[in-house]
């Protein structure tokens, strides 16, 4: 699976006027193409503070002391607040958890939606532009280099090729552009039209009905195409569509409306065939008409997609996919030579970091050398990015700083613990009880870091090999077929422009998908005319308006009542589906995470304490914090009392020697308050840093309202697969 | 169940808002009884007028129409239902039409009586019962002791006379951080309520306090302390120590744990438990999650814009439910059992769909002992004959 975002060694703390709190403390986790991983702990355990980081939005007085977090090939802790813009809110977009504060109040709502699409819909379209150009040049080259090599005549020719294959790919997407637009009106007014007439027969249409059917008038007109509602029926369409509005109005007195529904059924009739009809390969014809200089020929569309077909093939087609594919091998092949040589020099670079004490000069100049080898394999033309690739130099820089600036840092650190110690030494000695405690110096391991920069390059080294092995074996057709939808993808995002009217239409769309009514009428509210669910939903369609990568969910159902919260884990889980959006999601609600999760990671203290599926998770789950959170939420056969945990998470201004939940904890052993507890692997998907789970410790049941209830889940399986 | 005293009685309690022209109806017709010593769970998605019902209840609205009783006292009475009677009698004409008007405008009369009064009534036969107790007393006593009895007797009617009724029914409040005063100690917020109700003895006040702190699980030094210096479970258990300390019979508990941590929220749910067999406290607990409400309520109400759609024992609402909208929000509690989660169907409940009231209007009936469902005749036959098939 594609990794989207990983987290590495994250170390994060606020400065306080009593001391470094410590919030978050080494975490380490990754997140999937189209995964949801839940992060669960209590309020206070560091699940916010890591989700704001990731979005780069942490307070003032937070020091990063250690980790990365790579997305796309970046450091999203070490990028300029510039490059940030790029990401936040468009790449990566959060749902908070206080929807008042997260909404302007003298904004009306439509404005707010539509602003963040207005504003991304040109930022998208200069990226696509370049995209597309850049590849498209890059293509050429490759092209000229692999195919024609020397040949002048051949070279030109392609160029040409290409030249044209940019000329028409555009008319392609104009035309499907156009289409698109009328089928999708169709379908929608098909939509539309089954809700409203369902109302008006049954007498009980709210009074957005004029709204509604205004949007109805709009789209029923932009249904004409020549392959959804042809033109034979534009006259039909266009003299209902005006007719529409005046015998609503008629009507309206008596509640009454056989003629608005007799209108409204012939445009559903017609948008109905319209959305059944064959589509026409848009990409062939797109090349027909911009070269063959004769008008289409007059036959179904089933044949008329195969006559083009063969145009296009015997013309341009094979040829330039056969170039195409030489070219992707070629770049491949230059890729893996360069990747044999880097693996060489890699090996031989891992003495320099592998010495006693490391050289600071050696280092970075040996750094410097790695990254623009590792670089040089990148290959240009796969549109698949290698992360370990683009992330090999920013990991690499950030853990020859975090070493040379640790070597200071943790003379500095030892001192202060020493003087610490001996001014509670001195208290101790004078009879008194220090109500203090001293910390734990907090040095940098710098073992662990040379052990670090070890397996990042054992890493690169093993990927290499398996691409260098994988290498003969790839189906090179296919990637072409891949390289030339790449293309269309972008160009189609050249030729979509955000409209004020289309941002508006769609967040009418947005709000009525996330369950507000009337949406026509809110849309020019104010937040504070919402209810508390109300804002909730309008700042998710915010975070959806943008068409997300990654979507951070900061315990967004959490004030809201169970039939919404379902609706809105269900949105959330259909955009995921849809769009293959990564989602983080953060909560307490065991349930809800049981509903959307497929990992979870449950924090304690700044630290990850499991870490699993859902399912190892649920019925599996190893450390005593995990049994505690399960065992103190009621479900609907609870009868016992409740087990709720005793006392409250740690002053993280002073961490804890051990284990930080030792002291709430029943399985506490003397183990715990001694020593921190490693992350224990249970399966190939499953840890826990618990001492309970070591070989030496004695063997421990959950606690019974856990066990009973994972007993109470099979039972309930059974039965429900009878 | 049925043999023990009804603590509270609501009958057609209708709350209308006006915005404008329009009439917000939050809450509409909606009537059921609370037994003393039980816990009424109500509940219904956000808007629904959970809250408005909880409110109307303790008086902090003016209820539109209908009645509620307190220990058979009607504390709160609305008068549109009588002035709407008026109106229809007036346009159909009926016979006799002015002795119905004069009967009605009567009605209305007492309810506005009752409405203004009943504080006062309740109050006035405080110190009555106190004349009667100490009256003989004084008679006898002389000297010294006469005037310890004086004094005694004046604070029990200075206090009696600032006793209202309707403290006898608390609230404990969603958001503990918005309903504890920011400027106020601990102490403060906890004995307020002890001293609008006439208690000037600062010994005993702080005696009080102490005591609900440790009822609470929080100790007497907290009492010198302000709200922010909490964490949230800690404030909302200030919350129940201020609504306990007015020995209350009714407390009505307005979604109390949604605002809290899962642990936290263990830790309140038990200690509500804890009080309320100790005191016996009746309670009407009003949350939207299911899972809670069905662990700590005897019996629940599910209220649908303002109606009440259903009614049950809260194990027979679970296993049987009737109306769909009780359906549809069974179906979409969340269980910590991901395999079972991921396979779940939401019911989506479409009242258009579902019923047909344009010709027949619903009503609340008793389907079985016990279990009410809000239905229609056609609806009625066709629940009363699944009931048959199940049975």
């Amino acid at each position: 699976m594609e990794t989207k975002l990983s987290v590495r060694n994250l170390r994060i703390s606020f400065r306080t006027s009593n001391g470094k709190v410590q919030a978050v403390r080494d975490i380490s986790f990754d997140l999937a193409k189209g995964e949801t991983l839940a992060i669960v702990g209590e309020s206070g355990s560091g699940k916010s503070v890591t989700s704001k980081a990731i979005l780069g939005i942490l307070a003032g007085n937070s020091i990063v002391e250690s980790g990365e977090i790579i997305y796309d090939g970046k450091d999203l802790l070490k990028i300029s607040e510039e490059d940030f813009h790029a990401i936040r809110g468009d790449k990566i977009a959060m749902i908070f958890q206080d929807p008042m504060s997260s909404l302007n109040p003298i904004v009306r709502i439509g404005r707010q939606l539509t602003e963040a699409m207005l504003l991304k819909g040109k930022a998208r379209q200069r990226e696509s532009r370049s995209n597309f150009n850049t590849y498209l040049k890059t293509l050429e080259k490759t092209m000229i280099e692999s195919v024609a090599k020397g040949d002048s005549a051949r070279a030109a020719k392609i160029s040409e090729n290409c030249k044209n294959f940019d000329k028409f790919e555009f008319k392609h997407i104009e035309l499907e552009k156009a289409y698109k637009t009328a089928y999708e009106s169709a379908s929608e007014t098909v939509d539309d039209i089954d809700k409203l007439a369902f109302e008006l027969e049954k007498k009980s249409a709210g009074k957005d009905a004029v709204d509604r059917l205004n949007d109805i008038i709009v789209q029923t007109r932009a249904t004409v195409n020549k392959y959804v509602v042809g033109e034979e029926h534009k006259d039909e369409v266009h003299s209902l569509a005006g007719s529409l509005m005046s015998t609503y109005n008629s009507e309206k007195k008596a509640n009454d409306y056989p003629g608005t529904l007799k209108i409204l059924y012939r445009i559903r009739e017609l948008c109905k065939e319209g959305v059944e009809k064959e589509a026409p390969n848009f990409f062939r014809m797109g090349y027909y008409l911009t070269f063959s200089g004769k008008p289409l020929p007059d036959m179904p569309v089933g044949e008329l997609n195969d006559y083009m077909k063969d145009y296009l093939d015997k013309e341009f087609m094979l040829g330039f996919i056969s170039d195409a594919e030489t070219a992707l091998r070629y770049s491949a092949n230059r890729s893996g030579e360069m990747m044999k040589k880097a693996i060489d020099e890699l090996n031989a670079a891992r003495p320099v970091f592998k010495r006693e004490s490391l050289d600071k000069k050696e280092c970075y100049a040996k750094y410097k050398e790695l990254s623009a080898t590792v670089k040089s394999c990148i290959d240009p033309l796969n549109v698949t990015k290698d992360s370990l690739t683009f992330t090999f130099s920013p990991s690499m820089k950030s853990q020859l700083d975090t070493y040379f600036h640790g070597i200071g840092a943790n003379k500095k650190a030892i001192r202060k613990h020493d003087a610490d110690q001996r001014k509670h030494d001195r208290i101790v000695a004078k009879g008194k009880k220090p109500e203090w405690e001293v910390a734990e110096a907090n040095t940098v391991d710098l073992e662990l870091i040379k052990e670090n920069i070890e397996r990042i390059i054992t890493r690169l080294v093993d990927h290499y090999d398996e691409l260098l092995a994988a290498l003969p074996n790839r189906n090179f057709r296919e990637e072409t077929v891949g390289s030339i939808n790449y293309l269309m993808e972008n160009a189609s995002g050249v030729i979509e422009k955000v409209t004020r009217r289309v941002a508006k239409h769609r967040a009418i769309k947005l709000m009525d998908e996330v369950g507000i009514a009337e949406p026509h009428k809110r849309y020019r509210q104010y937040p504070f005319e919402f209810s508390g669910g109300m804002r909730q939903r309008i700042v998710i369609a915010i975070a959806l308006a943008a068409n997300p990568d990654i979507l951070i969910c900061d315990e967004p159902t959490t004030a809201l009542d169970v039939t919404i919260q379902a609706q809105i884990l269900e949105l959330i889980n259909n955009l995921k589906e849809e769009r293959k959006l990564s989602v983080i999601f953060i909560t307490h609600d065991l349930g809800v995470v049981a509903n959307m999760a497929d990992r979870v990671a449950v924090m304690y203290a700044g630290k990850i304490v499991e870490y699993g599926t859902s399912e190892d998770i649920f019925y599996h789950s190893a450390h005593p914090y995990t049994w505690a959170l399960l065992s103190s939420m009621p479900d609907l056969d609870t009868d016992e009392k409740l087990e709720a945990i005793p006392g409250t998470p740690p002053n993280m201004i002073y961490p804890p020697k051990g284990d930080a939940f030792a002291p709430r904890n029943r399985y506490a052993m003397a183990i715990d308050f001694e020593r921190q507890p490693p992350m224990f692997q249970i399966s190939d998907t499953h840890f826990a840093a618990t001492w309970l789970l070591h070989p030496d410790a004695p063997k421990v049941d959950p606690p019974k309202a856990v066990v009973d209830r994972i007993r109470r889940m099979n039972e309930r399986r059974a039965t429900g697969n009878e | 169940m049925s043999n023990q005293e009804t603590l509270l009685r609501v009958e057609h309690l209708c709350q209308y808002f006006k915005s404008g022209s329009f009439v917000n109806k939050a809450v509409d017709d909606v009537s059921f009884d609370i037994k003393k010593g039980e816990v009424f769970g109500l509940v219904g998605e956000s808007g629904c007028g959970k809250t408005t019902t909880g409110r109307s209840i303790i008086k902090l609205y003016n209820i539109t129409s209908g009645n509620v009783y307190f220990k058979g006292v009607r504390i709160a009475a609305g008068v549109q239902s009588y002035k709407d009677a008026i109106k229809k009698a007036k346009e159909d004409k009926i016979p006799n039409l002015n002795e119905f008007v004069a009967e009605q405008k009567k009605l209305i009369k007492e309810a506005k009586h009752d409405q203004k009064n009943c504080d006062r009534e309740y109050s006035q036969k405080l110190v009555a019962e106190l004349e009667a107790k100490y009256k003989p007393l004084l008679e006898k006593a002389s000297g010294a002791e006469k005037d310890k009895l004086l004094k005694e007797y004046k604070d029990e009617v200075y206090k009696a006379r600032r006793t209202k009724l309707v403290t006898q029914i608390q609230m404990i409040f969603q958001d503990p951080i918005a309903s504890l005063d920011p400027r106020m100690t601990v102490r403060e917020i906890i004995a307020e309520g002890l001293i609008i109700q006439g208690e000037r003895n600062k010994k005993v006040i702080d005696e009080k306090v102490y005591e609900m702190l440790e009822l609470v699980g929080l100790v007497p030094e907290h009492a010198s302390r302000y709200p922010h210096e909490f964490s949230g479970g800690q404030r909302q258990r200030i919350g129940v120590a201020r609504s306990i300390i007015m020995n209350p019979d009714l407390i009505i508990a307005d979604e109390p744990v949604s605002a809290l941590d899962v642990s936290v929220q263990a830790q309140v749910i038990n200690l509500l438990n804890d009080l309320r067999d100790r005191f016996g406290l009746t309670i009407l607990f009003i949350a939207h999650d299911l899972s809670v409400v069905k662990y700590f309520s005897d019996r629940i109400g599910v209220m649908y814009y303002g109606k009440m759609v259903e009614l049950a024992d809260s194990d027979e609402l679970f296993a049987h439910p009737l109306h769909p909208y009780t359906r549809s929000l069974l179906s979409a509690i969340p269980l910590p059992d991901p395999i079972y989660e991921k396979a779940r169907k939401r019911i989506v409940y479409n009242p258009l769909a579902e019923h047909d009231y344009s010709v027949d209007k619903p009503s609340l009936r008793e389907v079985r002992p016990g279990h009410f469902v809000q239905c229609n005749d056609a609806e009625y036959a066709k629940i009363m004959q699944e009931l048959g098939e199940n049975v």
